[in-house]
């Protein structure tokens, strides 16, 4: 296939209807960079909710050795372990529960806090001084009396941490922004869709006159679409580098430089989270642009 | 034996809201080589015939065969094949303003994928071939409307189709440079190309003393070898 047609073609075509091209990449770029958001702050969710627990979660600090707390007389022995857990798995509050050792707790402070503060000869914590802790997820949010007095005051349980009341307002938000900031991308999606609509009509209005000869002399459909096609991918990759840098920029000036500073007791997403909100916005893009030219390239260019 | 290179088996057109079929049992056989003429008043069928012949319609019933092709039966994907195998020349020229001759007759290559080679040399031998050796640069509104048929026949020529059709070609030409036109079909149709023309022009048709088919209302109402344009001769 000789393709130095297609390929002036899609420079013309470029040229020709830059402005029609220029809303589709901005819209585009728009509507990525919410859809990116809206998986960033997916992601940052569940790094907090596998961090703390979700809103379903209430843990249950068992003795270590030199516990604080008054009642403990020392680490918890497995029969308490066991007595706890046999509480624990009675309850009909309860849908499950996972034991946390203390080196799982510790590898969770290190990676909030940094591993380096716990490395070398006078580390800041050793998992020694961490507890093991019963995590309990709930069947009902707000059924939560039963097991917490139920547990509370046991031989070996050091305290109960309820952070449920502290979490939802952060939930609350990051939920709100995601759900925010993927209704918008929806309505821009669709904006979106309408205009690679709309210029592929006016691209094949401008171009009918070789349109009607390429059918007439027996041009292939494909070649005949290709330059829209192509118009259509660049585009799409346009608006995706440009949400992929704006999404770059949120995590490198909001996270990294601002929120991650100020708000140290948060886990925050980092490289892999904003790798697979790119992914998603790079398979999104294309999808957007080709997908409606493909259905309107059949219903126009019809040989 | 002969071969057809167009078969029309009591073929019916009708389009949907129309109650009168613009082909109604239309059976036409035509040769390889053969030079038609199809006539008849407007809204009586020609156009039709053409498009069903060009594949840009399927009959409502009936059988067409076009360079040995059922076109009912022809998937969409092999219709661009199918029409390589057919060059077409329409009475307003249908030329691309922005593209000179050579380029315009070159485009029809082009875009079914020719070699650069093969374009280099088709393009020039069919450009003299219709008399327009030394024109190739020129754009089409620097030509006369003669010669933009002729850039037009050309295009429909150069990639050496079995099957010429030609809408009215000289509708919109003067009598001296249609004649011209038409012996430029005549020497195609000597090189073995079917022609298939509808038109309105009598006087053409009277002189040209080739096959004729008059459609009326959609019907084959004669065929006749050596005809003129109207019934009474």
């Amino acid at each position: 296939m000789q393709l130095r047609y297609v390929f002036s073609e899609l420079g013309q075509g470029l040229r020709r209807n830059l402005s029609m091209h220029l809303a589709v990449v901005l819209t585009l770029f728009v509507s990525l960079t919410l859809v990116g958001m809206g998986v960033l702050l997916n992601q940052q969710a569940n790094k907090a909710a596998d961090h703390w627990g979700n809103q379903l979660q209430i843990t249950v600090w068992l003795c270590k050795a030199d516990d604080s707390n008054a009642a403990c007389t020392g680490e918890v022995t497995d029969a308490q372990r066991d007595a706890v857990i046999a509480v624990v798995e009675e309850n009909p509050e309860v849908s499950g529960h996972h034991l946390e050792s203390r080196e799982e707790a510790f590898e969770k402070v290190k990676e909030l806090v940094g591993a380096e503060r716990f490395e070398g000869p006078n580390p800041a914590a050793t998992a020694e001084d961490m507890p093991e802790s019963i995590w309990i997820e709930l069947e009902d949010p707000d059924e939560y009396k039963g097991i917490t007095s139920a547990v509370t005051g046991l031989d070996g349980v050091s305290g109960i941490r309820d952070m449920r009341q502290t979490l939802k307002p952060i939930y609350g938000s990051i939920n709100a922004l995601q759900w925010g900031a993927l209704a918008t991308a929806g309505f821009l999606v669709i904006a979106a869709l309408l205009l690679v609509g709309n210029t592929i009509r006016l691209a094949a209005f401008a171009r009918r006159k070789e349109i009607g000869i390429m059918r007439l002399v027996g041009a292939s459909t494909l070649y005949i679409a290709l330059p829209f096609l192509l118009e259509a991918l660049v585009t799409a990759l346009v608006g995706v580098t440009l949400a992929a840098g704006a999404l770059g920029g949120f995590m490198y000036f909001g996270i990294h430089e601002r929120a991650g500073d100020a708000l140290k007791f948060m886990p925050w997403i980092g490289m892999e989270e904003y790798g697979v909100a790119v992914l998603c916005v790079a398979l999104l893009g294309p999808l957007l642009t080709i997908l409606p030219t493909l259905v309107l390239t059949r219903k126009y260019l019809k040989v | 034996m002969s071969i057809n290179v167009i078969r029309f088996e009591k073929v019916t057109k009708a389009y949907p809201g129309h109650p009168q079929p613009a082909l109604d049992q239309v059976s036409v056989d035509i040769d390889k080589g053969e030079f038609v003429f199809l006539v008849g008043s407007s809204g009586s069928g020609k156009s039709t015939f053409l498009r069903l012949v060009t594949r840009e319609y399927r009959p409502t019933s009936g059988r067409v065969y076009v360079a040995g092709k059922e076109i009912n039966r022809l998937a969409n994907w092999k219709v661009p094949r199918l029409r390589r195998e057919i060059g077409a020349v329409f009475q307003d020229f249908r030329l691309l303003p922005n593209k000179t001759v050579t380029e315009n007759v070159a485009f029809a290559l082009q875009v079914i994928g020719r070699s650069r080679a093969d374009i280099k040399t088709l393009v020039p031998e069919t450009l003299e071939l219709v008399g327009l050796d030394g024109k190739g640069d020129r754009m089409p509104d620097e030509l006369s409307g003669g010669e933009q048929q002729r850039v037009a026949v050309a295009r429909a020529f150069v990639n050496r189709p079995q099957i010429l059709i030609a809408d009215e070609p000289t509708g919109n030409l003067d009598p001296t440079t249609s004649v011209g036109i038409m012996k430029l079909l005549d020497r195609i149709n000597r090189t073995g190309t079917t022609v298939l023309m509808a038109t309105h022009d009598a006087g053409i048709v009277d002189q040209m003393r080739k096959r004729v088919i008059e459609l009326e209302h959609g019907r084959a109402v004669r065929d006749q070898a050596q005809g003129v344009y109207g019934s009474q001769a």
